[in-house]
C-alpha cells in the first residue's frame, strides 16, 4: 500500500477539515495530494509535536472536524500523547498514523515498528483510545477514514505503507513560518475570528 | 502556595484571555493545580510530559484560543525540542508559568540542577522570561507576559520564586 494512494483517497472526503501533518515527504505529497486542502493544512517537521498540535487545534475548535497525519517515528516520539487522548476523549479528532517502519526522510533507516513487535494501534487501545486499527489495504483504509471522520470519540489508524515517495511529484517551497499564516488565515476566514490581529495605535 | 497567589495567578491568567491550562503537576504549585481545575472558566489538561503540553498548547494557539503550560520549571528542559521547533521553525508561541526550583534557598539535591539550568536553558531559546517573587506582581506579569508573545509571536515565560512558593 503507497502513502500516496491513501492520501488521495483521504483528500477526496475532505472539505472543511482542518490538518495537521509531518514529517519529510509526505509533507510534499499531502501538498500534491489534496491541493485544494493547502490553507487548511499546517505543514510541520517536527517529530512528536504533530498530534498533540492536533488535539490542542481541536480543543480549541471542538466543532470543527481536526486531522492529524503523523507517523511512525512522530508518533513514538511522543507515545504520552495516546494516553492524555484516551483520558480526555475529544470527540473531533482523526489520526492517521502513516507507518512506513523507517525514517524515511534520511535515507531509510528503520524505526521500532520495522521488527514485527512493536504495534502503534495495540498501545493506543491500551492507552485508551479505543478505536485504534492498523489498515494493510486501501478498502480497509477507506472504511476506517470513512468511520474515523464521523466518529465521536478519538479514532487512529495505522497504516502500514510502503517505505517510497510518490515520484514527479512538486516540492513545496514555502516553509514553517509562511505555512503558519497561511493556516492562521485559513482558520481565521473560516471561522469569522481574529487570531493574529494588528498592533495597536499608542 | 498561599490561597491570595493562587488566586493571583488565576485572576492574571484570566485577564489575559486564557482557557485552557496544560500542565505537569509539580510540589511548588501543589495548591495551584486543583484550584485551576476546579475553575469553570479554565479548562485543564494533565499531559504526560511538558513537552506534550507544549505542543497542545502551539494547537490551542492555531484556535485562536488563549493557553497556558503550567509545570515545574525542570519542565522546560523537556520542553526545548518542541519550544525551539514551534517557536523558531513557525513562530507558534507557548506561554509559560514555572516554579522556580533550586534557586537561593533550595533544600532539595536533586532541584539543584533545576535552578542551575533554567536561565541558561530560557536564554538559550531567546525566550524572555520574569522571575516574580512579589505575590503582587504576579497578575501583571502574567499579563504581560501574554501582550508580548501575542505581539513576538514567539514563548515568553514567567517564573515564580521566593516566598510566593516557599
Amino acid at each position: 500500500m503507497k502513502r500516496y494512494d491513501c492520501m488521495k483517497l483521504l483528500a477526496e472526503r475532505l472539505k472543511d477539515e482542518l490538518v495537521i501533518l509531518s514529517l519529510g515527504a509526505s509533507v510534499d505529497e499531502w501538498y500534491n495530494a489534496a491541493p485544494h486542502m493547502r490553507a487548511a493544512s499546517l505543514f510541520q517537521q517536527q517529530l512528536g509535536c504533530v498530534t498533540p498540535q492536533a488535539f490542542g487545534l481541536a480543543t480549541g475548535l471542538p466543532h470543527r472536524r481536526i486531522i492529524s497525519l503523523d507517523t511512525d517515528g512522530g508518533m513514538m516520539f511522543n507515545l504520552g500523547i495516546l494516553a492524555t487522548l484516551g483520558n480526555e476523549q475529544p470527540k473531533n479528532l482523526f489520526i492517521v498514523v502513516w507507518d512506513n517502519e523507517c525514517y524515511q526522510s534520511i535515507g531509510g533507516p528503520p524505526t521500532h515498528t520495522a521488527f514485527g513487535r512493536v504495534d502503534i494501534a495495540a498501545i493506543a487501545r491500551g492507552a485508551g483510545v479505543e478505536h485504534a486499527y492498523t489498515v494493510r489495504t486501501l478498502e480497509e483504509f477507506e472504511t476506517h477514514c470513512a468511520a474515523g471522520l464521523v466518529a465521536d470519540v478519538p479514532y487512529v489508524v495505522v497504516a502500514k505503507v510502503a517505505g517510497t515517495v510518490q515520484p514527479d511529484i512538486k516540492r513545496k517551497h514555502s516553509d514553517g513560518r509562511e505555512d503558519k499564516y497561511i493556516f492562521v488565515r485559513h482558520v481565521e476566514a473560516t471561522e469569522g475570528i481574529v487570531i493574529m490581529g494588528p498592533s495597536e495605535h499608542n | 502556595m498561599k490561597p491570595s497567589s493562587v488566586d493571583a495567578v488565576i485572576r492574571g491568567l484570566k485577564k489575559a484571555g486564557v482557557s485552557t491550562v496544560c500542565y505537569l503537576p509539580d510540589s511548588l504549585f501543589k495548591e495551584l493545580y486543583p484550584a485551576l481545575d476546579a475553575d469553570p472558566d479554565i479548562r485543564t489538561i494533565r499531559v504526560t510530559n511538558e513537552g506534550e503540553g507544549a505542543a497542545i498548547c502551539g494547537g490551542i494557539f492555531l484556535s485562536g484560543k488563549r493557553a497556558a503550560l503550567i509545570m515545574e520549571n525542570s519542565g522546560l528542559r523537556a520542553s526545548v525540542e518542541p519550544l525551539a521547533r514551534m517557536g523558531l521553525g513557525a513562530g507558534i508561541p507557548v506561554i509559560m508559568l514555572m516554579s522556580y526550583r533550586g534557586e537561593l534557598g533550595e533544600n532539595n539535591w536533586w532541584a539543584i540542577p533545576h535552578g542551575i539550568t533554567m536561565e541558561p536553558v530560557l536564554n538559550a531559546l531567546r525566550i524572555p522570561y520574569r522571575v516574580v517573587r512579589e505575590e503582587d506582581e504576579i497578575e501583571q506579569s502574567i499579563v504581560d507576559a501574554y501582550n508580548w508573545s501575542y505581539n513576538a509571536y514567539y514563548h515568553s515565560a514567567i517564573a515564580l520564586g521566593g516566598s510566593i512558593v516557599r
